[in-house]
């Protein structure tokens, strides 16, 4: 079992693009950004949409995102880190920050993180691409202990607190504290993404 | 953010993984509308200045460097919309006019130092503004410390009868913050005088060498910190 063979099937992706595209936005290169709109905004959607539901305030957080991404694009350093991962980054943290703030979508179905990511796709026709990478990251979720993933997916997708995984799960926060980063490090091995 | 709280959720050495993730969602199409909206808010929305290589170094120099205070301190600077600047700007012309007592002195050098002890503090705030004429501006604040520092790149040398001049404008009363000229490679680090409160805005002037009791120019960058 090595990590390392699964590194190529991730490899040549549409959105190796988006470093360069990003680099260029930074110029004030407007059909830059407007390409990289097409790539990216899709992508912040699902997931925004996914931890938030809603799909009107949705698009309202990722409109935000999108302005950020234009307004510092000058400030991405591409020796630090991965486009993607920059974009997504904020994409996630706006939706959290707006999920917690709402405090009358507390009452969020407590299974909304820990559902199966796969129904969504009936709705949606998706290319071979990004299927694969869906089950890529389907199987190495499978990898994880049952604690470690409910753990992971209800912190990431539903965006819950440590206290909050600690009541859902009925375990000790330190346990969940514990299961969390163990997740995330098996996690990190089975996708072979090196940070 | 509480940091033991979100630990993994936030940590740097997780992101790739965190976007892996984030990737694994299915796609959603927005709406044909949106893509309308956010070209034409791109428009009009002024891009920050690349980060100064100073602030840069200083940031790298920290004992602590890329860690999630970092990450912190950068989501600040990225949510400062440009039009506080410009409303910053607005501001300061308006109020410049009023009596100032007048104690311009240049300050000595260690000012990088100050610099580096700035961004290392817990409650960093950095704030850019490009000058007209290709120049940025970035305020690197601390009000926990009571110090800030203007980092200055491009900045164009001035004729030596004159200065620079640095102000603090608090609840529309400014005071002067120290005068400074610029060398040939127009890289600047300037600790400002005076304490720092957290919602001031610092202003920047062209003035006489000798220093001015009252601002006597219109502002060439104003910064207003939150």
């Amino acid at each position: 079992m090595s990590p390392e063979t699964d590194v190529s099937v991730s490899a040549p992706s549409a959105l190796d693009a988006a470093t360069d595209l990003l680099q260029r936005v930074a110029t004030g290169d407007q059909r830059a950004f407007s390409e990289l709109y097409d790539l990216i905004t899709p992508r912040m959607l699902g997931l925004v949409r996914h931890v938030l539901k809603d799909h009107a305030q949705s698009e309202e957080v990722v409109q935000e995102v999108l302005l950020e991404i234009w307004q510092t694009a000058p400030r991405f350093d591409p020796n630090k880190g991965k486009a993607v991962t920059w974009m997504l980054t904020m994409a996630h943290r706006r939706a959290i920050d707006r999920v917690r703030s709402a405090q009358s979508s507390r009452d969020r179905d407590t299974k909304i993180g820990i559902r199966d990511l796969g129904r969504e796709y009936d709705s949606v026709s998706e290319s071979v691409e990004i299927r694969i990478e869906h089950e890529r990251v389907e199987r190495a979720l499978t990898k994880l202990t049952e604690l470690q993933r409910q753990a992971v997916e209800l912190a990431y997708y539903g965006g819950y607190t440590h206290s909050e995984v600690s009541t859902m799960l009925s375990v000790p926060i330190g346990t969940v504290k514990t299961r969390l980063r163990d997740g995330m490090i098996r996690l990190r091995e089975e996708l072979g993404v090196a940070s | 953010m509480n940091r033991d709280a979100d630990d993994v959720m936030t940590d740097e050495e997780f992101a790739d993984t965190r976007a892996s993730l984030g990737l694994a969602v299915p796609p959603v199409t927005p709406s044909a509308a949106m893509k309308d909206a956010v070209m034409a808010r791109i428009a009009e929305t002024p891009q920050d200045a690349p980060q100064p290589a100073a602030v840069a170094a200083a940031i790298e120099a920290r004992p602590d460097a890329v860690g999630p205070v970092e990450r912190r301190a950068q989501a600040r600077w990225f949510h400062r919309p440009g039009s506080v600047v410009l409303a910053a700007a607005a501001a300061v012309a308006l109020f410049f006019g009023g009596v100032l007592s007048a104690d311009l002195v240049n300050p000595a050098a260690g000012d990088a130092q100050q610099l580096a002890a700035i961004v290392a503090a817990p409650d960093v705030q950095t704030v850019s503004s490009p000058i007209e004429g290709g120049a940025s501006a970035t305020l690197v604040s601390s009000e926990t410390l009571g110090v800030s520092a203007m980092v200055f790149e491009g900045l164009p040398q001035l004729t030596e009868e004159q200065a620079y001049a640095l102000w603090y404008i608090t609840d529309g009363e400014p005071t002067p913050a120290g005068l400074f000229s610029v060398g040939d490679d127009g890289t600047v680090v300037q600790v400002l005088e005076g304490s720092f409160e957290a919602g001031t805005v610092v202003g920047v002037t062209v003035e006489p060498s000798s220093g001015s009791p009252a601002p006597t120019t219109t502002p060439i960058v104003a910064i207003a910190t939150a």
